[in-house]
């Protein structure tokens, strides 16, 4: 449908010779310009002066629509959309040819460009005829920020974000901050050979988040529900009742005279903590709390020592969980991880042996604050381990069901630490370390040396069993597989480096969030490499052992990026949608319900039947078109009619006609002309958001037009859009080549790589020396 | 990994072994007995041969013919319509599944062996890709009897308490088929759980509880001296853990315990009160089969009669 009286603009660059080198663009300026529609050429549109340029001919021809000519699209779209923008037009109201990668880079030398770019214009020119004004739907992002999980990954990224000025709020299901980092006594770094005092440096961070003015703590509280949408996600929480007051001064008092002892479950299990207690010394917030599980009080006895003695009216027996909604924009996910339970690998005496302990264990034991407070003794008698035997591996690089197949990637470091403290404070003591490999990445391999060094012994073998003799002492069966010797190693105790899995918490969290995990459990980011700490929804993210196993270093450094992206996303303070999204039309639409498959639950029916498309999960893939029996559903941007009138444009007898979905196989069409490769002039291209959106009428218009051959070319199924479209675009171009007849083998379809650029230009030159596209 | 839930009770071919046939009729017998009280659906055909997997093992039998047979008893299950295969032996279980995984993955051998078909007129043994599923259609009988564990414990007449009862699973089973095995590959505890369900005391973790029995088919015959080696030192960790009754899922691995005791006391010079049996025998006489008819305990070499008269049956 053309809209009568309005006044269309071309404006064509020459890139500085990129573009008019191949290209006689006064040719071009005599051919499609008329009298309607003026023509203007200029060195560089993309220069302010070009820019300029156009704002000041959109206001002098009172122009409705503009038509450029330059590179292509990827690269200076944003800036011509803002350009007409800034001259008063809607954005919707720009088309650019892509006269550079696809036309002059491609074809350089060949007369065949200039005409070629005429009708890759004449396409743009027909096709915005028939362009309507688009408003992409805002939303303004709520201005605070949300941290879950006080560990070191939560504690960093809430800290982070709160010194940028962004009011954030820290929710930790324990009584306190401070997670796993808090029960490891020493911690290593990369850059030195000595262990540090965790506790010294997780305080400070500690103290100073319970202090921060832009920083909400919440502790004892766990997210039961999330609903909204990116921008302005509504978290509900249970703050659950600790039964002390905020007014508690930490005096101790209360712990004091508590009858109740109950066992401690930062320390290992030992019964040394009371049933009034607060988890360690540096808890943060300072407040007690009562175990409702040991209480007596609460169970019903008559108790109440605690309530006389405190002075400052802090217990409150009373006390009722209390639940919270609070809206945030951004929310960042560092739940953390959950030791392997060793007790899943019988052969290594877990669970049965009492001197067979974990790493995480061990690091308690050796920590000051610890159940020992700091000596090493081994559970059963309290006696000091002379010979200690480390086993790696356990259930990480296990292939096995029950175990996991990645590595935990802390645990050699974990074990080459504790051996060090130990050969350090004892120094008759044996440590044997069983590995598989020694992974001491970077600059760890410096601090692996040191330990090896120090007399710690190495065997190379996965041990088949440890068993135990008299006196609770242990025997480890192993292979010696560089010696190929069976060994049976004595120890007194036995260390097992379990592995790090996603926490139940992490779990529970990415479904109340609707995020994605990988296959091991993890909270998945959207692209290792491009968009790290991003989890599958946009203003989620994610760090620390909630993403992968890692380090404390690693850690820090990964929730230091979460911060930087979630403050980067709060900042932008309004959220623009993409407008070329899926439109429903409800006077056609019947209800029928099929359009509900769409593969990004962007659609939904509501209670009275009516179909709905969320904008905001919408990403116009076009899927949906093709679901609807009564063509209800269209693309805004690349309604059917659009596409046909570009076809009538672009099209002359003998043309090979290829469509691109819009990310991987256009940069890769793009990465031909930067690339210098060739292809015919006679292959033409049309953008499409994916190829499941063309239909067998478009195909058939573009046989009629003259084409001898068309190709659909859709995204790679490691794409985050091919993953879920690249099946469906097969299925799509099978039925539509099976209804072609005898014009099927006209049709063609592949997926695209940006590396195998010649690949797809190969595909190109064959399709043009095909008889009749066959 | 299999679900309990998942187990069939219905559709059993209960897949003869040469092993229990030749040397522990009882544990057939047994097992036929418990599926009838148990009300399971089970079939025993004659038209079955064996599933080679001695010959295999000894490197009699090649991948290809063990792959035709194979093929020639499934037609014998679909043919009945009994599609359930359902082992008494470990070596039948691996066997099969894996010649079954051969057949639906590789289109060469599936050829090869349906070309050996039809020319010999055979058509009707002919294999159809998928036509029945490495996992979905192949049990052994332990895990049959471990989704009846709560009915045999309510069935059961005889009281085990006090009965130090150990298990040993077979590697055909969770080794070799770790990824399919009920539980947990490093911990298996089918055969605990069952005996549990009946009363006794079962000690569910023990030294080398999975390590190998030692026969290793040709082992026995070929490293006799290394072979008993192992089972001594199985019998010997059994024997710490005070165990009375070691129960077996395979016949090979009885075979090695049950028949190799008495040779190995006499060896080595020492003495086990420990005796064999597989869970179908247990679970039978828990049910009241008797032992010498049903169980077929006289063929055993280390006598029961001491440990039945202690749990009160008469022989």
């Amino acid at each position: 449908m053309t809209i009568s009286n309005e006044h269309i603009g071309v404006f064509i660059c020459h890139c500085g010779g990129n573009i008019s080198d191949a290209i006689d663009i006064p040719s071009v300026k005599q051919e499609i310009g008329t009298s309607d529609i003026p023509v203007f050429d200029c060195e560089y549109l993309c220069s302010n002066i070009g820019q300029d340029l156009i704002k000041t001919i959109i206001d002098k021809h009172s122009l409705d629509k503009v038509v450029i000519g330059a590179c292509t699209p990827a690269k200076h779209e944003k800036l011509f959309k803002k350009c007409i923008g800034d001259a008063g037009l809607n954005t919707s109201m720009l088309e650019i040819a892509n006269l550079r990668e696809q036309c002059s880079w491609v074809h350089t030398g060949n007369p065949a460009a200039t005409k070629k770019s005429i009708s890759l214009l004449n396409g743009k020119i027909k096709r915005i005829q028939t362009a309507h004004p688009l408003t992409p739907v805002q939303v303004t992002i709520n201005p605070n920020a949300m941290v879950i999980g006080g560990g070191i990954a939560g504690i960093n990224t809430a800290l982070n974000l709160a010194n940028n000025d962004i009011h954030t709020y820290l929710i930790e299901q324990d009584v306190t901050i401070g997670g796993n980092t808090a029960k490891i006594g020493k911690i290593f770094s990369p850059e030195k050979l000595a262990e540090e005092c965790a506790m010294c440096s997780l305080s400070p961070l500690m103290n100073e988040v319970g202090s921060h003015p832009n920083i909400t703590l919440l502790t004892y509280t766990e997210v039961e529900s999330a609903s909204g949408n990116v921008g302005d996600f509504k978290v509900t929480m249970r703050k659950k009742a600790r039964y002390v007051k905020d007014n508690c001064m930490a005096c101790g008092r209360c712990s004091e005279v508590c009858p109740v002892y109950a066992e401690n479950d930062f320390n290992c299990g030992v019964k040394d903590k009371k049933a009034i207690s607060m988890r360690f010394a540096q808890s943060v917030p300072q407040v007690y709390s009562i175990d409702p599980d040991h209480c007596i009080e609460l169970a019903g006895t008559d108790c109440g020592k605690c309530l006389d003695v405190c002075k400052v009216d802090a217990i409150d027996f009373g006390q009722k969980d209390e639940f919270i909604d609070i809206n945030v924009g951004a929310i960042v996910v560092a739940t953390g991880f959950d030791e392997y339970d060793a007790s899943l690998k019988p052969q290594y005496g877990y669970g049965i042996f009492k001197n067979v302990i974990t790493q995480m264990e061990l690091a308690r034991i050796l920590g000051v604050n610890g159940p020992t407070l700091g000596k090493l003794a081994r559970p059963s008698d309290n006696s000091t381990p002379k010979n200690i035997v480390m086993i790696q591996c356990v259930g990480s690089r296990d292939e096995h069901a029950g175990g996991n197949k990645y590595c935990s990637r802390y645990c050699c470091m974990a074990a080459l630490k504790h051996a060090s403290l130990i050969s350090k404070k004892y120094p008759d003591a044996n440590v044997t370390i069983c590995y598989i490999d020694i992974r001491a990445f970077g600059l760890y391999e410096n601090y692996y040396r040191a330990v090896q060094d120090m007399g710690i012994s190495f065997v190379r073998g996965r041990p088949a069993e440890v068993v135990e003799r008299s006196n609770n002492n242990l025997i480890v069966k192993i292979e010696d597989t560089l010696t190929q010797e069976l060994k049976e190693i004595p120890a007194d105790m036995v260390v097992l480096s379990s592995a790090m899995e996603a926490s139940s918490g992490t779990k529970q969290i990415a479904r109340i969030l609707d995020v994605t995990l990988s296959e091991d459990g993890f909270i998945k980011e959207k692209h290792s490499k491009l968009r790290p700490v991003d989890t599958s929804r946009d203003g989620i993210f994610v760090c620390g052992t909630a993403q992968s196993p890692k380090d404390v270093t690693d850690t820090i450094a990964q929730s230091g990026l979460a911060a930087a992206r979630a403050s980067a996303f709060i900042s932008n303070k309004v959220i623009s949608f993409n407008p070329h999204i899926a439109h429903m039309d409800h006077s056609l639409c019947n209800s029928c319900g099929e359009c509900l498959k769409c593969p990004f639950d962007a659609i939904s029916k509501n209670g009275s039947g009516n179909i709905s498309i969320n904008p905001l999960v919408c990403n116009g893939c076009g899927y949906c078109t093709k679901l609807c029996s009564k063509n209800a559903i269209s693309i805004d941007g690349y309604k059917e009619e659009q596409i046909m009138a570009e076809i009538d444009g672009i099209l002359e007898k003998g043309d090979v006609l290829v469509f691109l979905s819009r990310e991987i196989p256009y940069a890769t069409a793009d990465n031909i002309g930067n690339s210098v490769a060739r292809y015919p002039a006679n292959v033409k291209i049309i953008k499409v958001p994916t190829t499941t959106i063309v239909a067998r009428s478009t195909i058939e218009h573009a046989f009629e037009c003259g084409s001898r051959a068309v190709l659909m070319v859709e995204e790679p199924t490691d794409n985050t859009i091919g993953e879920f479209i690249y099946p469906l675009a097969l299925e799509n171009f099978e039925r539509i080549k099976a209804e072609l007849g005898d014009k099927s083998a006209r049709l063609h379809f592949k997926k695209a790589y940006i590396p195998n650029y010649r690949g797809l230009a190969d595909t190109f030159t064959s399709l043009t020396e095909m008889e009749d596209g066959e | 990994m299999k679900q309990i839930e998942n187990i069939p009770d219905q559709g059993i071919l209960l897949f003869k072994s040469c092993m229990v046939s030749v040397e522990y009729p009882g544990i057939e017998s047994s097992t036929t007995y418990a599926f009838s009280k148990l009300g399971i659906d089970y079939l025993v055909s004659d038209e079955q041969s064996c599933c080679t997997g001695l010959g295999y093992y000894f490197d009699l039998f090649d991948q290809m013919s063990t792959t035709a047979i194979a093929a020639r008893n499934f037609a014998v299950a679909r043919k009945n319509g009994y599609t359930n295969i359902t082992t008494l032996c470990s070596t039948c279980y691996a066997i099969n599944k894996k010649a079954c995984a051969l057949l639906n993955s590789n289109d060469e051998v599936r050829l090869n062996v349906n070309s050996v078909f039809k020319e010999a007129g055979l058509d009707d043994l002919v294999y159809e890709q998928n036509s029945l599923d490495d996992v979905d259609n192949f049990y052994h009988v332990v895990e049959i009897l471990l989704s009846k564990a709560k009915e045999i414990g309510r069935l059961n007449a005889i009281d085990f308490s006090g009965v130090r009862v150990a298990a040993h699973h077979a590697c055909h089973y969770y080794k070799i088929q770790s990824d399919d095995m009920m539980g947990n590959p490093n911990h298996p505890l089918l055969i605990d759980t069952i005996a549990k369900s009946c009363g006794a005391d079962v000690v569910e973790w023990y030294e080398d509880k999975t390590l190998t029995c030692g026969a290793g088919f040709s082992q026995i015959h070929v490293n006799r001296d290394l072979s008993l080696k192992v089972t001594r030192v199985k019998l010997e960790s059994l024997k710490n853990a005070g165990v009375d009754l070691v129960l077996h899922m395979c016949p090979n691995c009885q075979i090695q315990y049950d028949r190799y005791q008495p040779v190995i006391e006499k060896e080595y010079g020492t003495k086990y009160n420990i005796v064999h049996m597989n869970i179908a025998q247990f679970v039978a006489l828990a049910l009241g089969a008797d032992p010498k008819k049903v169980c077929g305990f006289k063929t055993h070499s280390v006598p029961l009669d001491d440990f039945l008269s202690r749990i009160g049956v008469s022989v």
